[in-house]
């Protein structure tokens, strides 16, 4: 089990005391928080810091939650995207982004069940990941590289996938 | 001087021409009277004090009087307010023109008859007014239409008012969760706070949680009233859902001293219908049942389900009927339980969305609700449902 310091969450959503607050409990259950009030700022934050799980509101002026999570995916492929939608607009969200999301909560959330799923979604995310850098490492094995090829490619996957 | 055969062909050519002419107008006559008998407006002849003349069969049929009870009747006397007819034959009379006016009327059993009335002047052939020629027609069907109309209308407009209100009140409601939740938390282990006022700021947390929670089983209960889905319908066993939700109900059965008596028919019972939903109807049920009995306040109450097939109708229905040994429903109430909400339990008990959303529920799913309470004895909720 990952510590939950390990765990970095970004928060999503026009809310802002609602993110507000959110952020402060999680980041008080040890948790990594960043809180953004927009698509377009996930994204930017996205592009140079990596998460594990975001929570993204569906309703949002501008870009909406399916349109964020799928440019949140196209940055940082293993992230995992927690939507948050409101009563009666569950069915247009799943349709719109079945595959995309790991989770649909529905708004009001309950923080216990938001800190559970955080932390499935994690798990969930490390063991994609895992396997996906298994079969990368395997596949420079038997690339047929040298020891000096072989060194850069790891370097370079261990970078990929945020590992040190 | 004419000779006499000349005058005698001219005689026969009047009185041909005279039976030609009667003939004519008893073809008229009989036609008029045709239209008359067999009209459903009301046609009526009445003299300049407004005594009743004539009055055809439509008449008789629309206000439930024979023409020998109205003869020398006043038509005055047959509206629900005479003035409103006697000024508009005034108006008639003076004017010496056709007038028109919506009246209503009373049945001789006492039901109000809506009607637009039609009114005319009779004159004589020296252009002297003798009477009034009236036409009545009974709208009262249309009327009730068109009220209805406008209440659907006017609860679809406050359907789509609450519908915004309720999305809107979400977001607040969930920052004051979350924030109280953070109060929890800060308080939980600061440092300098004695621990009773630990206790007081946790219990206070707590109250802060239930009254949000409270809300928001309100707004998803209008909501989920508001939201205009399509029925998921399928064929399902109407026992195995009263159990179902039986046990959904388990946590609030527990602390009641409550039994639960199923008087099923053998074996499963098919019904098409829509499971989430139904289940909700049934919830709101039994929880009002188990309200009731609780509030009798007596040992060992009571709910029967039972579950009896009803073909007495033009399709099948199955018949489920939730009864209880509570306080009962006050004939006052009873008129108005279905009302939106309106409620009998104390504030934050009740939302008084329950009933009337079961009801439209119901309605929406083919079937029908009745109800049977004696104060102080129990009440019996009757649901009929199509056969699947």
């Amino acid at each position: 089990m990952s510590e939950k310091s390990d765990i970095r969450v970004l928060l999503i959503d026009d809310e802002e005391t609602l993110v507000e607050y959110l952020s402060k409990r999680l980041l008080r259950e040890g948790y990594t928080v960043k809180a953004t009030f927009s698509g377009e700022e996930a994204t930017e934050v996205a592009n140079n810091d990596d998460f594990d799980v975001a929570i993204v509101d569906l309703k949002m002026p501008g870009m909406d939650g399916v349109e964020t999570q799928k440019r949140l995916k196209k940055i940082q492929p293993f992230l995992q995207c927690v939507v948050l939608t409101g009563h009666g607009t569950i069915d247009t969200a799943l349709e719109s982004g079945k595959k995309e999301a790991f989770k649909y909560l529905l708004k009001p959330i309950e923080y216990d069940n938001l800190v559970e799923t955080i932390n499935e979604a994690y798990e969930h995310k490390v063991q994609l990941q895992n396997a996906r850098f298994k079969d990368e490492v395997e596949d420079i094995y038997r690339s047929g590289l040298g020891a000096r090829g072989m060194k850069k490619a790891m370097s370079k996957l261990r970078k990929i996938y945020g590992i040190s | 001087m004419e000779s006499p055969e000349t005058l005698q062909a001219k005689l026969k050519k009047a009185n041909e021409a005279l039976s030609e002419k009667k003939e004519a107008l008893h073809r008229a006559r009989d036609y008029l009277e045709n239209v008359l008998e067999n009209s459903r407006d009301m046609v009526f002849r009445a003299d300049l004090d407004d005594v009743l003349v004539s009055f055809s069969k439509g008449g008789e049929s629309a206000l439930g009087y024979t023409r020998e009870e109205l003869s020398g009747r006043k038509m005055k006397d047959l509206a629900e307010h005479p003035h409103d007819f006697e000024s508009l034959a005034v108006q008639c009379l003076e004017k010496k023109e056709t007038v028109r006016e919506e009246i209503s009327f009373q049945h001789k059993t006492g039901r109000i008859v809506y009607c637009e009335v039609i009114l005319s002047p009779l004159t004589n052939t020296r252009g002297k007014v003798i009477g009034m020629a009236g036409v009545c027609r009974d709208i009262t069907a249309w009327k009730k239409f068109k009220e209805d109309l406008i209440r659907v209308d006017r609860l679809a407009e406050v359907g789509r008012i609450a519908s915004g209100i309720v999305h809107e009140l979400n977001n607040p409601v969930a920052v004051i969760g979350e924030i109280s939740g953070w109060v929890g938390s800060v308080a939980g282990d600061a440092e300098g706070l004695s621990e009773e006022d630990r206790e007081e700021i946790k219990t206070s947390i707590r109250h802060i949680g239930e009254q949000t929670q409270r809300c928001r089983n309100i707004t998803h209960q209008l909501l989920s009233f508001v939201r205009e889905s399509k029925l998921a319908t399928s064929s399902l066993d109407a026992h195995e859902l009263l159990k179902e939700t039986i046990n959904l109900l388990t946590p609030e059965l527990k602390f009641t001293d409550v039994e639960i008596v199923y008087n099923f028919l053998e074996g499963p019972v098919f019904i098409n219908s829509d499971k989430q939903l139904l289940e909700q109807v049934f919830v709101n049920f039994i929880s009002n049942a188990v309200y009731a009995v609780k509030e009798k306040g007596e040992k060992r109450g009571r709910i029967t389900l039972e579950t009896f097939l009803d073909d007495s109708g033009d399709s099948p229905m199955v018949g489920i009927a939730i009864s209880d040994t509570g306080v009962g429903i006050s004939r006052k109430d009873q008129k108005s339980i279905y009302e939106y909400f309106y409620s009998t339990k104390p504030p934050g008990k009740g939302t008084g969305l329950g009933l009337p959303i079961s009801r439209n529920i119901i309605k929406n799913l083919g079937g029908s609700l009745s109800l049977e309470s004696e104060p102080g004895e129990g009440t019996t909720f009757t649901v009929r449902l199509p056969v699947s």
